[in-house]
């Protein structure tokens, strides 16, 4: 952006003059010139836009449990995708995943995804609500949603059992539910 | 008769020896003034980013040749947009809070001020999301957020100087250290600029502000100065005893303790 190195310049001199110019500034100021139009940069520089570095995402998160043991255990193959979206896999035979991200509409209350762990095929079924956040000036909005009442259904050909652990829906890396298989 | 006069001398030694331990006091005439500035950067950076439009400004009075109070106030619009959304806001804001001048009176002259201040500000707007958009797995959602009245509250630190270019006439820079008290906004959709705070997404934010600032001076102060106290080094300190000798075996190395060297007692004349 050209308008950044001629807002830093003009902000250098228009502080440089006003700073060497005056006898107040001799007088009181003299040791601190240098430093205030320092300052005066990189409050102008500070200002400018910066990229977005936070999670604008908002997944529904599942964690892998092996129902004999209860213990955390990573699928050899997964794949997953939104029901009536079997074109578009969001994992497509994955190896080893731990956790699944899945990722909800905002426009719906309720969403289906198709889970075959281990070649067997299941259905889990989300109902949620959702609601706009704002992140930040340099990430923009994203959705955030809550688990309704009814959560979760599935169907149980290779699931044992679903477990929810968090009800809320956020942009940070909590688990909200745990599959066990 | 003896008593009376007993406590007559006794009362004008006592205030002899008062006035001989008072020191010499001068005193300097200090103007007060009512000030009015006007905030300088704000329209000469919407010059260059069209998009922001900060106009404020301020009226103060002197109390003392220390204290003023400050009650001011200003405009801002704007607004901001990148690839997923765009954001207005417009509104006002008020401050209120004292200025303390740091300079000593005979250094102020009541021209000059370095000094800091505190402020309570509150911020009245409304802000409007006209769309955002955002792109996932199920697609792209595009949405709009509507136009809503917001108010909010935050203190100000705002140390700075000025100093008087012409008569009546003082230009000088502020900076701002606000921290933000409260906003009435969702805690999920907090504004994303303030007016007269900044960042709505920061608990701090720092800025500086340029003023021009037109003086009405209205009574003068008289202010006792005390005189100022030598600096140090303009006292020159004879150098201890100890150096002295050192200096005089160097200077007559061959010379015992008991032999004469220039000063010393033997070898004046009576």
């Amino acid at each position: 952006m050209p308008l950044k190195p001629l807002r830093a310049l003009m902000s250098f001199i228009v502080s440089y003059t006003f700073f060497t110019n005056f006898e107040a500034f001799k007088r009181v100021m003299t040791k601190i010139n240098s430093l205030s139009s320092l300052l005066v940069i990189l409050l102008f520089i500070s200002c400018t836009p910066e990229h977005c570095f936070e999670g604008t995402e908002s997944y529904f998160k599942a964690s892998f449990y092996d129902y004999a043991t209860q213990k955390e255990m990573a699928p050899d193959s997964v794949t997953v995708y939104g029901l009536q979206m079997d074109t578009s896999k969001i994992y497509d035979r994955y190896v080893r995943l731990q956790p699944a991200y899945f990722p909800l509409n905002p426009l719906t209350d309720s969403l289906g995804f198709a889970i075959t762990i281990n070649g067997i095929g299941d259905t889990i079924m989300v109902f949620y609500s959702s609601y706009y956040h704002f992140v930040s000036k340099e990430c923009g909005f994203t959705y955030y949603h809550d688990l309704t009442s009814d959560s979760v259904k599935y169907t149980t050909n290779g699931i044992d059992s679903i477990k929810i652990l968090k009800r809320t829906i956020r942009t940070t890396n909590e688990e909200n539910i745990r599959i066990f298989y | 008769m003896r008593r009376t006069y007993g406590y007559f001398t006794s009362t004008l030694i006592f205030l002899l020896i008062c006035l001989s331990n008072m020191r010499a006091q001068d005193t300097i005439m200090i103007p007060l003034k009512i000030k009015t500035g006007l905030e300088v950067s704000g329209p000469v950076l919407n010059y260059f980013d069209k998009n922001t439009l900060n106009v404020e400004g301020y009226f103060s009075v002197d109390l003392n040749e220390k204290f003023s109070a400050v009650l001011g106030g200003g405009y801002l619009n704007y607004k901001y947009s990148q690839f997923n959304y765009e954001y207005f806001n417009k509104g006002t804001f008020i401050r209120a809070g004292m200025d303390m001048n740091l300079l000593k009176p005979k250094k102020s002259q009541g021209r000059y001020w370095a000094g800091i201040g505190m402020r309570y500000g509150l911020s009245m707007f409304t802000s409007e999301v006209p769309y955002f958009t955002k792109d996932n797995y199920w697609g792209s959602i595009a949405s709009s957020i509507p136009r809503k009245r917001n108010t909010g509250h935050f203190v100000e630190f705002t140390p700075g100087v000025r100093a008087e270019l012409f008569r009546n006439l003082c230009i000088g820079w502020t900076i701002s250290i606000r921290k933000m008290i409260s906003v009435n906004s969702p805690r999920n959709l907090r504004p994303i600029y303030m007016p007269g705070y900044g960042d709505g997404g920061k608990s701090v934010t720092t800025g500086i502000s340029y003023f021009i600032v037109w003086n009405i001076p209205y009574k003068k102060k008289q202010v006792i100065i005390q005189p100022e106290e030598p600096e140090e080094e303009d006292i020159i300190e004879p150098p201890p005893n100890q150096e002295i000798q050192n200096n005089r075996q160097q200077q007559y190395p061959n010379n015992n303790s008991g032999s004469r060297t220039p000063g010393s007692r033997s070898d004046m004349r009576y």
